[in-house]
């Protein structure tokens, strides 16, 4: 990676304003993506003094900073009476606690990185992103939009609710990327399912949430009607088959977990 | 640019380039304990302690640490020893490439999570490879020198 400058913005508005001097300029969070991709930056911003590395409550939402780094988020007492915990033990599976001491929740999110564990975790909830300047849109919509926005995230917002939740990523060793990851959850009665690492970003399978959200008992159903909506590939680490196979198991166990 | 923080309690003042990483900074002014393994964000060789919290520092730019405090084993050198002490009782070590940041690693789980299970110490130090030997042996020297007082 090569840097011209580091750049400490001083405020939201400073960091902005510097993003639009140039298009390689760039916003570093825990910049370990960054190192490996190994591009050049003409500036890269720093957020670190701008206070986005809080988590937060009110009645109705956890409000999560930015750069928040994962493992503060996975060790929040907050985050931890999220759905029983599945949001913080899905970050737990990113590599170690050494790396996630670094690697921040706004980081990880902004890249839409296939591979993600904190995307696939994090999207059976009602998550809404806030954006400098002035703007909000869900996790969904995020992942969904075409083309880089020329905004910077500020804080992940994650609506409470009754429920729990369920994740599990497959790897082959404990500091692999996923082969595919599963998030599965019960919020206020109503069933989510996300596959990711198939190897895309994940996904919400609406085929299988309205066949279950409309009495549909039959969860190895809902676990078919999942794979047949998401698209799998083959990628080095395996096959498209072996993701549809893991697909359907792990769906069908989250949504036994979830029902209990 | 000019970059300050505390080195093991010094405070250091070292002229970096924008895009260094604190790995190759420190082992630049002499401070050879940081080892640097894949240089890739994963073996965590070269993991020391940033704000008391264990980082690879292969992957800190050393730009992003103003005024932060930095620690490496010759910070630790008391607990280091006690912790290379147990490794040697259990056949822990063979090259000893990742015994310095098995070092630090393990120091801080002491400080950070009071009578760990054997799966938060397991979880705890994952990131930290050991190519010659196996994870029991960490795991025995791990347990007894956590149960020193």
């Amino acid at each position: 990676m090569k840097v011209n400058e580091y750049y400490r913005a001083s405020s939201l508005e400073d960091a902005y304003q510097k993003l639009q001097v140039s298009p390689k300029n760039a916003i570093v969070a825990g910049g370990l993506w960054m190192k490996k991709m190994g591009q050049s930056y003409d500036s890269l911003i720093d957020l670190s003094k701008l206070g986005l590395d809080k988590i937060s409550e009110t009645k109705d939402e956890v409000v999560v900073g930015s750069m928040v780094a994962q493992r503060d988020f996975e060790d929040s007492k907050i985050v931890s009476f999220l759905f029983a915990g599945a949001p913080a033990f899905a970050v737990r599976e990113v590599m170690g606690v050494n790396f996630r001491n670094l690697a921040t929740i706004g980081g990880s999110i902004m890249g839409r990185y296939p591979f993600s564990d904190v995307i696939t975790g994090l999207l059976p909830y009602d998550v809404t992103l806030e954006f400098y300047p002035a703007q909000k849109m869900s996790l969904e919509e995020y992942l969904n939009y075409k083309g880089k926005l020329n905004a910077i995230l500020v804080a992940v917002h994650i609506k409470k609710g009754e429920g729990k939740g369920f994740f599990k990523k497959v790897k082959t060793t404990a500091l692999d990327f996923p082969i595919v990851n599963i998030a599965v959850a019960k919020v206020n009665n109503e069933y989510r399912v996300v596959v990711g690492a198939r190897p895309m970003v994940a996904a919400r399978s609406y085929k299988a949430m309205e066949y279950l959200n409309n009495g549909g008992k039959d969860f190895a159903k809902a676990a078919e009607l999942a794979v047949e909506e998401l698209s799998f590939m083959d990628n080095k680490d395996a096959s498209k088959e072996y993701r549809v196979d893991l697909a359907k198991v792990y769906v069908r166990r989250g949504l036994e977990e979830v029902s209990k | 640019m000019l970059v300050k923080f505390y080195l093991n309690d010094t405070l250091v003042s070292y002229d970096v380039r924008p895009d260094e990483y604190l790995a190759e900074t420190l082992r630049s002014h002499g401070i050879k304990s940081v080892k640097v393994g894949c240089n890739e964000s994963t073996c965590g060789s070269c993991t020391l302690l940033l704000e008391g919290k264990p980082v690879m520092s292969c992957s800190v730019l050393t730009a992003s640490i103003e005024n932060k405090h930095v620690t490496t084993v010759e910070g630790i050198q008391e607990e280091a020893a006690k912790i290379a002490h147990h490794f040697a009782e259990e056949g822990a070590d063979q090259c000893g490439f990742c015994n310095v940041g098995y070092a630090l690693v393990v120091y801080s789980l002491k400080k950070t999570i009071k009578n760990p299970t054997d799966e938060q110490i397991l979880d705890y130090i994952v990131g930290n490879l050991c190519r010659c030997s196996g994870l029991q042996s960490q795991l025995n020297a791990i347990k007894a020198y956590l149960k020193e007082e």
